[in-house]
C-alpha cells in the first residue's frame, strides 16, 4: 500500500499534467472521429463531384446534371476559386465539372465544345470520369438522329437509366462498423502515447537517485515493489481505457452493444495491458523525464503510422507491414479490422483474434519479465 | 561580452542530450515514419486491374459482351482480369475475395458482388454501359427503320458504322485543367516542418529557465550578476534560435535529398518562412517558460501538448483535418501557429500565386509579436527581495 499511496501523491501533485495530456488525447480520438466523413473514406461508392455551372439552367444543363447528381455526391464548397482547389486538393471533391458558357447551343448544334474539369487522378475521379463521358458519348449519338430536345432528353434518360441487377451477397454493414473500427485504430495512438507518457512520468519519480536508494534499502522485494507498481499504474490505464470506452459509445453509439462492438472493447482492454507493461519497461529503462518526451512520441506515433492507426493498413507498403509485426500496435489494429469484417460469430471465425488477443498478451507478459530483470540487475 | 553569452548559451544547448534529441533526431525519425507509411497511398488509389469471373449459363452465350470484357482485359493497364467459371467456383472465388464480383451471362444479365465498394462499382458500371450500347443501338435502329420507313440490307452493320463515326466525331471534349501539384501527402512533411519550428520552443524555454532564479541555480547567479538581464536573454534566445535553424537545415536536407519532398520552387519564400516560424516556435517556448509559473517539467510538457494539438489540427495525424477545420471552424487554424506554417508551404506548393503564403507570413509574425509581449510583460523588473 505505501507504493499505492505515494503513486497517488505523485499524481495528485502532477494532476495538470496528466489531466492536461488525457484531455488532449481523448480530444484528439472524439475529433478525428467526428472528422471521419471526408477523412478516411476510401471505399466511397459514389464520387464526390463539385458541378460549376457557367451557364443559364436550361432543361439540356438541367438534364446533364441531374445525371450526375444521381451517380455521384454533389459537393458544395464556397464560390471561389480557392475553396474549390483546396477541396480538390484535400480530396473533399475528386472531380470537378465546368459547364461553359452556351453549353446548350454548341450540344445542340454539334459545335466543338470543351468542358474543364479538374481531378484528383485517384480511382473516384476516374470513375466521375466515365459518368461524365458515357453521358456525352450517348448524348452525342442520340443528338445526331433526334432533333426535338424533349424527346432527346428523354431518350438520353432512359438509356442511361437501364441498369443491371445486382446481388450482394454479404450481409455485413461494412458502414455501420467503420466508424467504430476507425475510432478504435485510432485510440491505438492515445491509448499508447497516453499511458506511456503519463506511466513513465509516474515511474521515473519512483527512480529518483534519493527516492531509489531508500526503496533498495528497505526491506520490499523489488518483485514486489514492481508488482505494487504496476497495480497502481494499471488503475490509471484502466481509467483512461474506461474514458475511450465511454467516449466510443457516445460517438458511435448502439454498435458498441453489437457483439462485433464488444470485441472491439474487449480488444482495446488488452491492448491497453499491454501498453501498460510497456509504458512501465519504458519507465524502468528511461529516468530523464526530458527525453521520455521524445520516447513517448516515437513510440506512440511510430507504432501509429508503421501499423495503420492513421492510414488503413490496406495502404500501407508490404515491407511497412512485415516491420510492424514486431509491435503489439500491430496486432490490436489487425484485431480491430478482423472483428469489423465479422460476419458470423463461431469458433472458426473468432480463433484469429482470440490468437491476436494472446499475442498481445504475450508482449505485456514479456515487458513485465524484462521489467523485473532490469530492476534486478540495476538493484544489483 | 554579448559573444561571450552566446558561445556559452550554445555550449549549454548542445551539452542537452534530450533537447538536441528533439531538435534533430526526433524529426529525422518522423520523416522516415511517414515516408514508409504514405510511400504506396497514392499509388494505391490509382485505378488498378479488377479481378472477375464469367459465368457461361447457357450454351447461346452473347458474344458481344464476352468481346467487350475481353478488350477490356487487354492492355498495359488493363481494367479486368477475367476468368470464365461455372457459377460454383465464381461463389468460392468470391467468399475467398479472389474477386470482386462475378458476372452470370443469363438474359437479362446479372451481377453478383460480396459487398459494396469502388472495384464493384466500376464493374456494375462497365456492365451497364454494356447494356445501354445495345438499347442505343437498338433505339438508333428503330429510328431509322421510321425514318426510311423500309428495311434495308445490313441494316445492324451499317448503324454500327455510324454509331462508331458519331463517337469519332464526337465533338465535346473534356479539358483536364488540374494544377500538377496534387500530392495531398505533401502535407503530412509540411507539418513536420510545423512541428520542429515549435518543438524550438524547448530551446526557448530552457534557455529561459536557465535564466529564472526560481527555476535553477544557474538563474539564481545569473539573478545576482551585475549583466543586463535584457542582454543575457536575447544572446541566449539568438543561440537557441541558432540551434534551431541547424536543427531544421539538417531535416530539409534529409526530406530533400532522401525523401525526395517537394517544397515548390522558390527558394527565398521557403527560407523565409522557415526562418518565421522557427522564430515564432521560439517566441512560444519563451512565453510558456515566463508566464507559466511551474517547474520546467510541466512547462515542457505545455510545449509538447500545445504543439502536438496544433500538429494535430494542421494535419499530421489525418491529412484532411486541416481542411475540416479551415472549412468548418477557420478561426482555429487561424490562431495555430502550425497551421500557419502548414498552410504557407501548402501555398508555395499548390498556388501560383502568393497572397495565401504572405497572409501566412503576416499571421505568423503578429503570433511571434503576441507571444514575446506577454513574456516581456511577465519577465520585466522581476526582482526579489533579500530575504
Amino acid at each position: 500500500m505505501t507504493v499505492f499511496k505515494a503513486y497517488l501523491k505523485i499524481l495528485n501533485k502532477n494532476k495538470f499534467l496528466v489531466i492536461l495530456y488525457t484531455v488532449i488525447l481523448i480530444f484528439f480520438a472524439g475529433f478525428n472521429m467526428q472528422n471521419n466523413d471526408t477523412g478516411t473514406s476510401f471505399m466511397a461508392e459514389k464520387p464526390d463531384v463539385l458541378i460549376v455551372n457557367e451557364n443559364e439552367t436550361d432543361n439540356v444543363t438541367k438534364n446533364f446534371i441531374q445525371y450526375i447528381e444521381k451517380h455521384t455526391t454533389i459537393k458544395e464548397v464556397q464560390e471561389t476559386e480557392e475553396a474549390r482547389n483546396d477541396a480538390l486538393f484535400y480530396r473533399d471533391v475528386n472531380y470537378i465539372i465546368y459547364i461553359p458558357k452556351d453549353f446548350k447551343n454548341s450540344f445542340l448544334e454539334g459545335k466543338k465544345l470543351n468542358v474543364e474539369i479538374k481531378s484528383t487522378g485517384d480511382y473516384q475521379a476516374s470513375l466521375a470520369e466515365m459518368l461524365v463521358n458515357r453521358y456525352f458519348n450517348v448524348a452525342n449519338i442520340y443528338r445526331n438522329v433526334i432533333k426535338d430536345e424533349e424527346t432527346l432528353l428523354e431518350m438520353i434518360n432512359t438509356t442511361l437509366e437501364k441498369e443491371v441487377f445486382i446481388e450482394v451477397t454479404s450481409k455485413l454493414d461494412i458502414e455501420k462498423f467503420a466508424k467504430a473500427t476507425l475510432f478504435y485504430n485510432f485510440a491505438n495512438y492515445s491509448i499508447l502515447a497516453g499511458c506511456v507518457f503519463i506511466i513513465c512520468f509516474m515511474v521515473s519519480s519512483f527512480k529518483e537517485q534519493k527516492v531509489k536508494l531508500r526503496i533498495m534499502v528497505s526491506s520490499i522485494e523489488y518483485k514486489k515493489f514492481n508488482r505494487q507498481l504496476l497495480f497502481s499504474n494499471s488503475l490509471f490505464a484502466i481509467v483512461l481505457w474506461l474514458c475511450y470506452v465511454i467516449l466510443s459509445i457516445i460517438l458511435v453509439g448502439d454498435v458498441m452493444f453489437t457483439n462485433q462492438g464488444m470485441f472491439l472493447i474487449l480488444n482495446s482492454f488488452i491492448f491497453t495491458i499491454s501498453a501498460l507493461t510497456l509504458a512501465l519497461l519504458i519507465g524502468n529503462l528511461v529516468h530523464n523525464k526530458e527525453a521520455m518526451s521524445g520516447i513517448v512520441n516515437v513510440i506512440a506515433l511510430g507504432s501509429s503510422f508503421l501499423c495503420g492507426a492513421f492510414v488503413p493498413t490496406e495502404f500501407l507498403p508490404d515491407f511497412v507491414l512485415k516491420i510492424a509485426h514486431v509491435l503489439p500496435s500491430y496486432y490490436y489494429i489487425h484485431n480491430n479490422d478482423l472483428i469489423a469484417s465479422l460476419e458470423t460469430i463461431n469458433l472458426e471465425t473468432v480463433k484469429p483474434i482470440f490468437l491476436n488477443m494472446g499475442i498481445l498478451l504475450f508482449f505485456g507478459f514479456m515487458f513485465v519479465v524484462m521489467t523485473n530483470i532490469i530492476t534486478k540487475k540495476r538493484n544489483r | 561580452m554579448l559573444f561571450h553569452n552566446y558561445k556559452y548559451a550554445m555550449k549549454t544547448l548542445f551539452k542537452n542530450k534530450p533537447l538536441i534529441f528533439w531538435t534533430f533526431a526526433f524529426p529525422l525519425i518522423l520523416g522516415t515514419l511517414f515516408s514508409m507509411a504514405f510511400s504506396d497511398i497514392e499509388k494505391e488509389e490509382q485505378l488498378k486491374t479488377i479481378p472477375i469471373a464469367i459465368v457461361k449459363e447457357t450454351s447461346n452465350q452473347n458474344s458481344m459482351i464476352i468481346n467487350i470484357f475481353e478488350h477490356l482485359k487487354t492492355g498495359e493497364e488493363p481494367m479486368f482480369q477475367i476468368s470464365y467459371e461455372d457459377e460454383k467456383d465464381a461463389k468460392t472465388l468470391l467468399e475467398n475475395k479472389k474477386i470482386d464480383g462475378y458476372l452470370i451471362l443469363s438474359e437479362p444479365l446479372k451481377l453478383i458482388v460480396k459487398e459494396n465498394g469502388i472495384n464493384q462499382t466500376i464493374l456494375k458500371f462497365v456492365t451497364e454501359e454494356i447494356i445501354q450500347t445495345e438499347e442505343v443501338m437498338r433505339n438508333v435502329v428503330a429510328l431509322e427503320i421510321e425514318d426510311k420507313n423500309m428495311l434495308t440490307e445490313n441494316l445492324y452493320q451499317s448503324v454500327y458504322l455510324k454509331l462508331e463515326k458519331w463517337k469519332e466525331e464526337n465533338q465535346i471534349e473534356l479539358v483536364n485543367i488540374s494544377n500538377k501539384n496534387l500530392s495531398y501527402t505533401m502535407i503530412e512533411f509540411y507539418t513536420l516542418i510545423a512541428m520542429t519550428c515549435l518543438y524550438g520552443g524547448i530551446l526557448g524555454l530552457y534557455l529561459i529557465n536557465q535564466n529564472l532564479a526560481n527555476q535553477s541555480a544557474n538563474g539564481k547567479r545569473i539573478s545576482v550578476s551585475p549583466t543586463l538581464k535584457g542582454k543575457v536573454i536575447i544572446t541566449n534566445a539568438l543561440a537557441g534560435y541558432t540551434v534551431q535553424l541547424i536543427g531544421i537545415a539538417l531535416l530539409f536536407f534529409y526530406t530533400i535529398c532522401f525523401l525526395k519532398i517537394d517544397y515548390g520552387e522558390n527558394i527565398f519564400f521557403i527560407v523565409l518562412l522557415t526562418l518565421i516560424g522557427c522564430f515564432a516556435g521560439l517566441s512560444l517556448g519563451i512565453m510558456i517558460a515566463s508566464v507559466f509559473k511551474t517547474n520546467e517539467n510541466t512547462k515542457t510538457g505545455i510545449v509538447i501538448a500545445f504543439t502536438m494539438l496544433c500538429c494535430f489540427l494542421s494535419g499530421m495525424m489525418g491529412i484532411t483535418m486541416k481542411y475540416m477545420v479551415d472549412k468548418n471552424i477557420p478561426i482555429l487554424n487561424q490562431i495555430n501557429p502550425a497551421s500557419m506554417i502548414t498552410d504557407g508551404f501548402y501555398s508555395l506548393y499548390y498556388y501560383d500565386t502568393l497572397d495565401r503564403y504572405y497572409f501566412n507570413i503576416f499571421s505568423l509574425c503578429i503570433f511571434s509579436i503576441l507571444m514575446l509581449a506577454l513574456s516581456i510583460r511577465s519577465l520585466r523588473r522581476q526582482t526579489y527581495d533579500s530575504i
